[in-house]
């Protein structure tokens, strides 16, 4: 669905160099602390920013030669809704009909309404949860293929974010081929709605890999000084100090398992994972 | 069909799946034919990856318990339910056998292995 090769974008001392994949299908997610470079990629795959260097090709085409046309196969929910907050949903649902050729005006109505979105407040009058979900709902109501989620869950309780959670794996329930991008830097999220993690720290790569192995595969090992001498450090990818012991990352918990029996080994899990490749040494 | 996934357990999701779905078609719950839910319907009820599903599925299918046909879905295999139940009591020998292994390590007698075993059960 979309492709990425080596996209470089300078901005200042800021460099970003990054390559990835959106297969058909599935749910890549971007994670990354803020300023990693999360939504310079974004608006390079939407064309609001032009590479100085490598190809970003949507649809087989490259990002910036999008017709309208095309461009209306993408559905975009950025941080900012970009709807005046003094537009009614009444206002916006206007403006989207005669924005998008494929606007599903009368599913559009029943999804607010059974998220309880009011049709006749101003928007500057929603509440937080309420302003993410009329995002959220806006980005898919338009059938596109590609769906592309710049911190959908930013700010909300749990309840509202897995409301949100939950209307995404609904339209992919129904839309079987759509690709989503998703950002966000809560990791549970993404670890139930992610297939892919592609993991960015100062403007690059440094970790893609399926979520199924990251919670599989991947394991905290807590080791003592003396353990960790005789430990076969070939499977760790990270390792901290800590005041009473070590803590390595390992993509291969089970191998430790079979041959260090003891060993207190925990699951991996996306929060970790960030925490060790961003720090430790 | 009832899934209940430990996502703290040290087996790895789509193994777990994949032993819950076969306990639903050996114990007949699923039936011969019956269609199971779309990857992307499971994993988003789940909550977990579709490429998780997927995998449990893909095994699924290599061990003959169902049968993926593009484009319409994946259905249950024609199993021979005599022979699944044989082959959960072979994967059962198996764990035995390697729980044997490791104690006869240890140096334990055959005698205090049995004793274990007794005590195991009786819990």
């Amino acid at each position: 669905m979309v492709s990425v090769k080596n996209l470089v974008k300078h901005y200042g001392d800021f460099c970003l160099d990054v390559s990835m994949e959106i297969p058909d299908g599935l749910v890549t997610g971007l994670i990354g602390k803020n300023g990693a470079g999360k939504s310079t990629v974004i608006k390079s795959i939407l064309g609001l920013v032009k590479p100085d260097s490598g190809k970003v090709m949507v649809f087989g085409k490259e990002a910036g030669k999008l017709t309208p046309k095309e461009k209306e196969n993408i559905g975009v929910a950025l941080s900012d809704s970009g709807f005046s907050n003094y537009l009614t949903l009444e206002d916006v649902t206007k403006i989207l009909c005669k924005m998008y050729g494929d606007f599903h005006e009368s599913e559009f109505r029943a999804l607010c309404k059974s998220q309880g979105l009011p049709f006749d407040k101003d928007l500057k009058n929603f509440s937080t949860g309420m302003k993410a979900k009329a995002r959220v709902l806006v980005a898919l109501s338009h059938k596109a293929d590609l769906l592309i989620m710049d911190e959908p869950t930013s700010g909300l309780d749990i309840e509202a974010r897995n409301e949100i959670l939950d209307i995404m794996r609904d339209y992919l329930e129904e839309n079987e081929k759509c690709s989503i991008l998703i950002t966000s830097h809560i990791s549970s999220d993404l670890e139930g709605l992610c297939d892919d993690i592609y993991m960015i720290h100062e403007g690059k790569v440094i970790l893609h890999e399926e979520t199924d192995k990251i919670i599989g595969q991947y394991g905290l090992l807590k080791v003592e000084e003396a353990m960790y001498a005789k430990l076969d450090k070939s499977n760790i990818i990270k390792t901290k100090k800590t005041d009473y012991g070590y803590e390595c990352f390992t993509s291969e918990k089970q191998f430790y398992i079979d041959n260090y029996p003891g060993l207190v080994v925990e699951n991996g899990n996306i929060d970790e994972l960030i925490l060790m490749m961003t720090g430790g040494k | 069909m009832h899934i209940i996934l430990n996502n703290s357990s040290m087996i790895p999701i789509y193994e777990q799946l994949m032993d819950q779905i076969k306990n639903e078609i050996i114990s007949g719950n699923l039936k011969e034919d019956e269609v199971l839910p779309s990857v992307r319907a499971l994993s988003g009820k789940l909550k977990i990856s579709a490429l998780t599903v997927k995998k449990a599925y893909d095994h699924l299918e290599e061990e003959g318990f169902v049968v993926t046909v593009h484009g319409k879905g994946t259905f249950v295999a024609a199993t021979d339910r005599q022979l699944a139940v044989e082959a959960r009591k072979k994967a059962v020998e198996d764990e035995f056998s390697r729980a044997i292994e490791k104690a006869k390590a240890l140096g334990l007698t055959c005698e205090e292995i049995r004793e274990m075993v007794e005590i195991i059960l009786e819990e």
